[in-house]
This record gives structure tokens, sequence and C-alpha cells, in this order.
């Protein structure tokens, strides 16, 4: 009876209660957009870094994976070093440098990763064969049409040129016999993978045995942040980052978005409350009569105050409910412009759908759609019946 | 005995290379011009000990004088970067790190664009694995990621805007609804529907010229709020929002355009009642 009468109020103001729900609507999009945005970077960072189950990255001392040219020498110590902890499943020590191929007259320049094939958790291979011989390397999509080649050309890589002697350094004739998607490297960056050796002996690395990075794969159930003391203790000059700590510095990093989804979902929020309790106070003064009518036949305070509560929380739903389809189209709009960050790998989404976004979102309007009534419904249950009613004859 | 070892004492200093230091690296570590530091390429906490693995009992070590303390480049490319700064000499750095006669970028100087473009050239055709590039082109790649931003700030301005539309539309609305009694008593002492449709709108328009207004104000407000902020956070000089005349007038001319038309839409509402409904007969 109360939601039947609280949908009729609502129905007697149809242009208004439109104009109400529409508001709510737009608000309600704005919030679950960042809502998306402050758990997305995360979560979406999160299942990259876990896509090949390696939960602990090693990177020289004081630097970020990739961040600066530093090396760690003697990786085969290191790594026999990492293999005594008994929670170390696999170690995959990975070096990274650029490689040059001139092609057509012209040079492209590629970034190289080199890997044991066997244990690499950096690409997946989508054709071809992985890159198991010293004369073989996979290649990403980017790279074979800059150099326009495809699986099984042989193509001359070289490390470097001496313009000196004007001769190549590291020079290697090799195949490409695969074709791969690197995890974490920005859509459209070229980029193959070859033999951790190989490109040692290419960069005049292999004599101190350089990498640019660890990453380490634990037992299941092994505890990542004590193995991660172990190694901090036994390996001193590489610093151990878990995944946990790597989303906390990306956290720092990008940040701005985090706060940013935060004041417009909070300015969302508000401009929706506002909407709904300017809406119910006007409705409630409009209807003083009515109400005092009602009080007169003897329906109670309570009753008139449920009503109240319930039409700011019926247009407070419709308004949320159309918002979640609006705001997951406006997340996806949103996303394709962020996505075009330089830098970023391309399964980062910075808006990442999850149904707790969405019940959030809905459970924060259902919130301010009680909140907003609270007001126009105590001053309506607060109305002195008789004066109301003289005013009411009066007008 | 103090002055016999000032020779000396200067002597040292004379020898000594100079850096300049980032401003944050000197506050921080509490370095003033003229201290004498000693700078390593070692990573700290005792590696490269002996008996750790890979670790070099060589690194070399210099002692040099703080010549200058410098300020962070405006530089939005470098906004989310936190590491220290210090910058010496290509030599003593190379010999430090133990590049050898290494170096990342030569910046190359030119006389005109004809000259850059020659320079460009030359350089690629004489230096395989080298890439020449357009100081322009450089900062357009870098200034890249605030491109996106950017783009990403419009989208979000055009969502408030239509979400301001709506709201505007709703509260003039509700405004002109609860004079309908007024109105309907107006029209019937002989009040045409044009002065009531006119004064409703221009009524509309002072409500969303004073409005904009106190936006304006308010928004100045946040804006320095949002630099002080974010200038403290990232340590950097760079400005992140502005308020400039432009944005304002866009502000306020928007705002009008948008009052006006939520006015008229209520008025004509309003005008096209007949009066003894606005009064509620």
């Amino acid at each position: 009876m109360r939601i039947l009468l609280a949908l009729a109020a609502l129905r007697s103001h149809r242009v208004r209660t439109a104009l109400a729900v529409l508001g709510v609507a737009v608000a309600a999009a704005m919030l679950l957009c960042m809502v998306m945005l402050s758990a997305g970077l995360r979560e979406s960072f999160r299942e990259l870094l876990l896509a090949r189950g390696f939960q602990l990255r090693l990177s020289p001392r004081g630097t970020l994976p990739f961040d600066t040219e530093a090396t760690i020498s003697d990786a085969s110590t290191i790594v026999q070093t990492l293999a005594a902890q008994p929670d170390v499943v696999t170690v995959s020590a990975v070096l990274g440098a650029q490689l040059h191929v001139e092609q057509g007259g012209e040079g492209v320049t590629t970034f190289a990763l080199g890997v044991n094939p066997a244990a690499q958790g950096d690409y997946e291979l989508l054709e071809g064969r992985d890159a198991k011989a010293p004369d073989a390397l996979v290649a990403n999509d980017a790279f074979l049409a800059a150099a326009g080649a495809r699986v099984g050309d042989t193509l001359t890589f070289a490390a470097g040129y001496d313009p000196q002697l004007r001769s190549f350094s590291g020079e290697r004739t090799m195949v490409v016999s695969g074709r791969a998607r690197f995890l974490y490297l920005a859509s459209g960056q070229s980029a193959v993978a070859l033999e951790l050796r190989v490109l040692q002996d290419m960069t005049g690395r292999a004599g101190s045995d350089e990498v640019s990075l660890f990453m380490v794969r634990l037992r299941d159930g092994a505890d990542v942040e004590a193995v991660r003391a172990w190694i901090q203790e036994h390996v001193p000059r590489v610093d151990a980052i878990s995944t946990a700590e790597a989303m906390q510095r990306v956290d720092e990093r990008l940040s701005y978005f985090r706060q940013l989804g935060f004041i417009l979902g909070a300015v969302s929020l508000i401009v929706g409350f506002l909407l709904v309790t300017t809406l119910m106070t006007v409705s409630v003064n409009e209807r003083l009569g009515e109400i005092a009518v009602m009080r007169a036949m003897g329906v109670s305070r309570l009753h008139v105050i449920h009503q109240i509560l319930l039409e700011g929380l019926a247009m407070s739903l419709a308004g949320g409910i159309a918002g979640l389809g609006l705001g997951l189209v406006t997340a996806r709009y949103l996303n394709s412009i962020l996505s075009a960050f330089p830098g970023l790998p391309e399964a980062i989404d910075f808006f990442l759908f999850q149904p707790r976004s969405a019940w959030t979102a809905l459970g924060l309007l259902v919130l301010v759609g009680v909140a907003a009534g609270i007001y126009p419904s105590w001053r309506a249950a607060t109305l002195p019946i008789a004066g109301a009613l003289h005013e009411e004859a009066v007008a | 005995m103090l002055l016999a070892a000032l020779p000396l004492f200067f002597a040292l200093q004379a020898q000594l290379r100079t850096v300049a230091v980032g401003a944050d690296l000197a506050a921080d570590a509490g370095i003033a011009v003229g201290d004498t530091v000693v700078i390593s390429a070692r990573p700290p906490a005792g590696v490269g000990e002996e008996g750790v693995p890979g670790g070099r009992a060589d690194w070399p070590v210099d002692s040099v004088v703080v010549s200058a303390i410098v300020e962070r480049r405006a530089d939005p490319s470098e906004i989310a970067r936190n590491d220290y700064r210090v910058r010496l000499h290509l030599d003593q750095l190379e010999r430090l790190v133990g590049y050898g006669n290494r170096v990342d970028r030569f910046a190359v100087g030119t006389f005109d664009s004809a000259a850059t473009e020659q320079a460009l050239r030359s350089i690629e055709d004489a230096a395989f694995g080298f890439q020449a590039h357009r100081s322009r082109d450089i900062a357009a790649e870098t200034s890249t990621t605030f491109a996106v931003v950017s783009r990403f700030h419009r989208a979000i301005g055009v969502i408030t805007i239509v979400a301001s539309a709506v709201f505007l539309l709703c509260i003039l609305l509700l405004k002109v609804e609860e004079r309908r009694r007024g109105m309907g008593a107006l029209r019937l002492i002989g009040l045409s529907r044009r002065t009531v449709f006119s004064t409703v709108v221009i009524e509309a328009a002072f409500v969303s010229v004073l409005g904009s207004a106190l936006g304006v104000l308010v928004g100045w407000a946040a804006s320095a709020a949002v630099n002080a902020y974010y200038q403290s956070f990232y340590r950097t000089p760079l400005r992140f929002s502005i308020v400039t005349a432009d944005i304002v007038l866009f502000a306020v001319l928007l705002s009008l355009v948008l009052g006006v038309v939520a006015g008229a839409v209520a008025a004509l509402r309003l005008v096209r009642a007949p009066p003894l409904e606005l009064i509620g007969r």
C-alpha cells in the first residue's frame, strides 16, 4: 500500500520525476565509473602480474623492473642461490636490450628480451616454434610489421654500431621461429625474444653474466613475504618485489586517478543527494494539505515517513539502475581514452567491471536515497495538523 | 696552527669536483651548498662486499663539493618519478658507474630548421643504430601522457556538463512550479502570457549568472587547493589546474544558456496552463 502511494505520488508529476531520475542516472553513471576506476586499475594490474604465476620480481637495487638500464651481474650464481630456497619452483632470468635489424635499406630498432624459453613468463606463443635454438627468436606483430618479416624469415640482427670503426657489433643471423604476444609491453611496441645466453653474447654481457630482472615462481601455499625476506637477506643487491608491493608502487605512481575517482564519486553522490532532497522537499511542501488530511484521518506519523522515504528510494533506485547501464558505456569510452597512455601494457584496464563495483554503486545510491528523504519526511511527520488544514482551506 | 692548515684545506677543496644536487635530495638529506659529500654507484646496505654473489669490492668512490641546489623542472614527463637527482661531470659519472666512454644521448645545436633537417639526415645516414629526433618531436612524445590525461578531463567535463544541465533544468522546473499559484493570480489580474514567460526566463538567467559567479569562486578555490596539494604531493612546481578568463567566460556563458533554456522550458509549461488550473481551481 505504501509503495503504491509512493509510486502514485511520483507519477502525478511525471516530467519532474523523469528529470530527477535522469539526474540520478547521470550521477550513478559517474559514481559507477569512479568505483570502477578506483578498483579496476589495481585489480587489472594484479591479474597481469600473476598471469604467469610469478609472485616475485627481483630488480637491481633501488630500481623497478626495466625502469633503468641497470643490470644484475653473476646471474647464474643468483639463480643457484635462489634454487636453494625450498619454496622457489622456477626462476626466470631476463635481460632487456635494444637490437637493430637492417631491412630494405632501413634500420629497425626493437626491444629484445633474453630469456630461458623453458621458464619464461614474458610472452605467450601464438604461432610457430619457441626460440629454443641459438639462432631462433620469436617476434611480436609490431616487429614483424616494422621489419616486413614473417615467421620463417632469416634476418641479421646487431646489438650496436661502432661509428668510429663503422662496423656492427654483436651481429648475428637469426630465424624468426614464432610469433608471440608480449604480456608486459606497451601495445604497438616492437619486441623479440631469444635465448638469454645469445643476447648476452650479442650485447657483450656474457662475461659478467648480466640480466635485468629475475622472475620467481613459488610453490602453492608458500609465504611470499617470508621468501621475499629470505631473498633480500641472501641476495642483498637486488630489490625483491612482491605482487602486493608492485601494486603499492603502481598505486603511488597512479594515485592521481584513485584520488580523482574518490573526489568525483563523492561529488556524484552529493549531486544525487541534493537533487532527490530538493525534489522531495518541494513535493512535500506542495502536499502539505494532503498530508494534513491523511494525518487528521488517523494515518500514523510512521506511515507518512515511510511513504516519503519510499518515494526518495524509488527515485534513487530507478536512476541507479538506469545509471548502471549508462555507467558501463561511459566507462568503456573513458577506458579507451586512458588506454592510449604511452608505455601501458595492452592488458591493463583503468576501468574494470566487477559485480562488486555495481553493488557498491547501487548500495551507495540506496543510502543516498534514504538519506535524501530524511529531512522531507521529518517535515511531513512533524506537520501541525490543524494549522496546515486551516492554511489549505484559506488557500 | 689553524692558519697553517688553511692552505691545505683550500688545496683539497680545489681538487674536489663539483656536483649539483636536486632540491628534494638536499631537503631530505640536509645538504647545503658548499658541503662535501661522498658519492658512489655502489648500491647501499653492504652490497658489493666480498662473499656476496656478484659483489664488487672495487666500486669507485668520490668526494665532491655541492656547488648548486637545483629545483625540479616543471616537466610533465617527470611527474610520477620521485627519484632523487644529482648532476655531475660526464667523465666522472662514466668512471663511477663503469660504463666506459658511453652516453645515453647527444644534444646537437643547429642554426635553423634547414640545418636541423640536414643534421637529422646526416646522422641517420652515417650511424646505423643511432636515431636522431627533433626536440619538438621529443617534446610531443613526452607530453603524450598529459595529452591523454587532458582528453580524459575533457570527457569528464562533458559528463559534468550533462549532469549540471539536468540538475539545473530540474531545479528551475521545481522553482517555477512552486510559484504556480502566484503566476496564476498574476495571469488572472491581466498579465499577458508573454510577460509571465519573460519574467520566468529573466529570473532563470539571474539565478544562473549568480550561481555561476559563486561557482567561479568555488572553482578558483578548488583550483588553488588542487595545485597546493599536488605540487606538494609530487614535489613539482608544475601547475595542475588553471582558471583563465576564457574558462570563466565559457562556464558563465554555458550556465547562462542552460539556465535560459531550462527557464524557457519551465515557463512554457506554466503559460500553457489555464490561470484557474494554476491556482488549483
